[in-house]
């Protein structure tokens, strides 16, 4: 993993995006029609953070309202459908990546910003999309995507606030990205 | 009939592991994993989020619909959310907010890691950190907001009170016009592309 | 007062109704035993045939690791004694019945021999790292001071460099006691059917022999080097699978309490654990990495390294986990 150069993408090399959007279309369907549950990104992290703090401090997750259920469950993190298809998602994203030559270690930014610029907001993304996820019960792809699969309001709602809130903000942003 | 497995079995999680498995895959094939092709659909050089995040939607609400049709999957057997007017919009909000700032959502964070983005990594790492501020923090900032405006289990087609399959007919066609207004904007404001 | 009416006619707590008294430490040893055989193993083969100047990292530079591998195990094994100031005792007896005799008198012959072993490369070594950072070559040269200001030292060093070959013989025996030895270990407990297979032994030896395959392609710099260790590897994975249906066919064709030892595994609480970590992150994502890397995609040999190592440590895990809960006893 020593070559962190910088080199352009054949843009080709990525799927239609017509295509991958019927792909991920029959990828909801099945875990619809396998498993009752829609698609999510957030969840699996909100299952270990529960898990770790019922592990750590388990009087004060008796306690508190937000962790009550998982302390009495006593959830295992490892027993969460959601960790195991991030899981089954990293393991998608290497295969699929080392069939395009993609793995690479790299920090992607704009030329215009620094590196440390990246960093701090890939960062503070990161902590917004956290407190979002959980307000809002799932992310792009848990309250997104699959709300809108069973063609459930709320997920047009979350489809709409998050990629309304983008436009929203993108003018103050837009330094980093061009 | 659906879904397969039951919720608490251990062949769920290895269907979870195969259905994970395919969901990185195609988000790593569509460009997902690259925050600059992300945020492309905030500033116009690029509309795949739009195209891929709405033919999937688009797919999986008719592939749903016809399997209710068809008797082989009922929708309250399936998980179904409740709609929560108001913390969805702000929590919404607060994501589109991360999106622009991150470049990543939660999901397509995850195969962008897997091929070694140092940004999506540090991009999960502060979604963890903002996950725990929410949890600490819950009871005294978030508690009676996420509880509040709760409507039940709202469907599109009920709510405009033409049918299920009308509204998807309908969600088709805004879908077809949205990915034709996109190629549009693109070639009318002659937006340039990005490199990354 | 709280009465109990032992059923079974034993009053073994710490066995009956649930032994789990092993916990973290063993199965982190069974690992780090199974690397470090492995290690010194594939040093002494190749050695032994020859190919000593070809297959550098394997034969020269690996082993360096194994002395610590080692003693990481001596470590966890100390803090799961009850009281590890009595474990000298284990070296009053030979018992050629007793596996854990059989372990620690093996431990106490190649611990010392995997010192001398890469000691007998000093040379070799100090060449290799002539590119590296001012710290290893300190810390290559402190070495060689020492050796050379200690006549005996110096003098026992080149005996052995010059009886090298008898040494691999040695080392290789040895290595090959220790890592069927991880195995015997847990298939020796009669009364725990899940470890009481003769497959568990060959089938530990043989993933411990992958994860030895594993960290040597990571390590070495030559791409001939990784492609012969991503071979060895992939063929090691062919047999763990083979081996791995091999068990549950054994099980599932012998009596009830073998049948409700693979059950957990297939539907019972560690099925999604062991089919997702043990097959899928440690056996077949990284077969088909090595396969691809082997049909000339580039793929940093990091990842599948690491899918190995990850999926050893948690097939040993489970293992040992999971067969304190099987029993004979209703």
């Amino acid at each position: 993993m020593k070559d962190i150069k910088r080199d352009k993408p054949d843009p080709n090399k990525y799927m239609n995006p017509y295509l991958a959007g019927i792909l991920l279309g029959i990828v909801i369907i099945a875990a619809f029609f396998f498993s009752g549950e829609g698609l999510g990104g957030s969840g699996a992290y909100k299952d270990m953070v529960k898990a770790s703090v019922v592990k750590v401090a388990p009087e004060y997750a008796a306690d508190a309202s937000y962790f009550e259920e998982a302390a009495k469950a006593e959830l295992s993190p490892m027993k969460s459908w959601l960790v195991f298809e991030v899981l089954g998602m990293v393991l998608g994203g290497v295969v699929s990546g080392a069939f395009a030559g993609r793995l690479k270690l790299k920090l992607e930014h704009s030329p215009n910003i620094t590196s440390r610029t990246r960093i701090i907001f890939a960062i503070l993304g990161g902590i917004f999309f956290g407190v979002g996820s959980q307000l809002g019960r799932g992310c792009t792809s848990g309250a997104g995507l699959s709300g809108m699969a069973v063609m459930s309001l709320s997920g047009f709602i979350a489809a709409g606030a998050i990629f309304g809130g983008g436009y929203l903000f993108a003018y103050f942003f837009r330094k980093l990205w061009i | 009939m659906a879904p397969i497995f039951e919720f608490t079995s251990e062949w769920n999680l290895l269907a979870a592991l195969v259905i994970g498995f395919a969901f990185g895959w195609v988000l790593e094939r569509a460009g997902f994993s690259t925050s600059r092709k992300l945020a492309g659909v905030f500033y116009g050089y690029d509309f795949v989020v739009i195209k891929v995040f709405f033919t999937a939607a688009v797919t999986a609400a008719l592939g749903l619909f016809l399997l209710n049709q068809m008797g082989l999957l009922y929708f309250d057997e399936v998980w179904m959310p409740n709609t929560f007017l108001l913390p969805t919009i702000v929590g919404g909000v607060i994501m589109g907010i991360g999106f622009i700032m991150g470049g990543f959502c939660p999901g397509t964070s995850v195969p962008a890691a897997a091929i070694g983005k140092i940004d999506a990594m540090l991009f999960i790492g502060g979604m963890v950190i903002g996950i725990y501020f929410y949890s600490f923090t819950y009871e005294w900032i978030w508690e009676d907001l996420r509880n509040s405006t709760n409507l039940g289990k709202v469907k599109m087609g009920e709510l405009l009170g033409i049918g299920e399959g009308l509204a998807i007919f309908v969600f088709i066609v805004i879908a077809l016009g949205t990915f034709w207004l996109v190629d549009t904007i693109k070639k009318k404001f002659k937006i340039e592309d990005v490199n990354y | 007062m709280n009465e109990e009416i032992i059923i079974s006619g034993r009053n073994l707590p710490y066995i009956d109704p649930v032994l789990n008294i092993w916990h973290w430490q063993i199965p982190l040893y069974l690992f780090v035993g199974g690397l470090a055989a492995a290690l010194i193993f594939f040093s002494a083969y190749f050695f032994i045939r020859g190919r000593g100047d070809e297959l550098k990292t394997s034969v020269q530079i690996a082993p360096i690791l194994a002395p610590f591998v080692i003693v990481i195990g001596l470590i966890a094994l100390l803090l799961d004694l009850r009281h590890p100031a009595y474990f000298w005792q284990l070296y009053t007896t030979i018992r050629l019945d007793s596996p854990m005799s059989w372990g620690a008198w093996t431990l106490a012959a190649i611990m010392p021999l995997s010192v001398i072993w890469p000691l007998t490369f000093l040379k070799e070594i100090k060449e290799y790292f002539s590119e590296s950072g001012k710290r290893v070559k300190g810390l290559i040269q402190w070495i060689e001071d020492i050796i050379n200001a200690i006549k005996p030292l110096k003098l026992s060093i080149e005996w052995f460099t010059k009886y090298r070959y008898q040494l691999a013989w040695v080392n290789a025996i040895l290595a090959i006691i220790l890592g069927v030895y991880t195995g015997i270990l847990l298939s020796a407990f009669n009364a725990r059917p899940l470890w009481n297979t003769s497959i568990l032994g060959p089938l530990f030896l043989v993933s411990g022999l992958s994860t030895g395959a594993a960290v040597i392609m990571w390590m070495s710099r030559s791409k001939k080097e990784r492609l012969i260790f991503s071979r060895i590897d992939l063929l090691l994975i062919a047999i763990e699978l083979f081996f791995i249906i091999h068990l549950f066919m054994g099980f599932l064709a012998s009596g009830a309490v073998q049948i409700e030892a693979a059950q957990l595994f297939l539907g019972g609480d560690y099925t999604a654990i062991f089919w997702a970590g043990v097959v899928m992150v440690g056996l077949v994502i990284p077969a088909i990495l090595e396969t691809m890397e082997l049909y000339g995609y580039h793929i940093p040999i990091s990842i599948p390294a690491l899918l190995i190592l990850i999926g050893g440590l948690l097939f040993r895990f489970i293992m040992v986990e999971a067969g304190q809960i099987t029993r004979y006893l209703y």
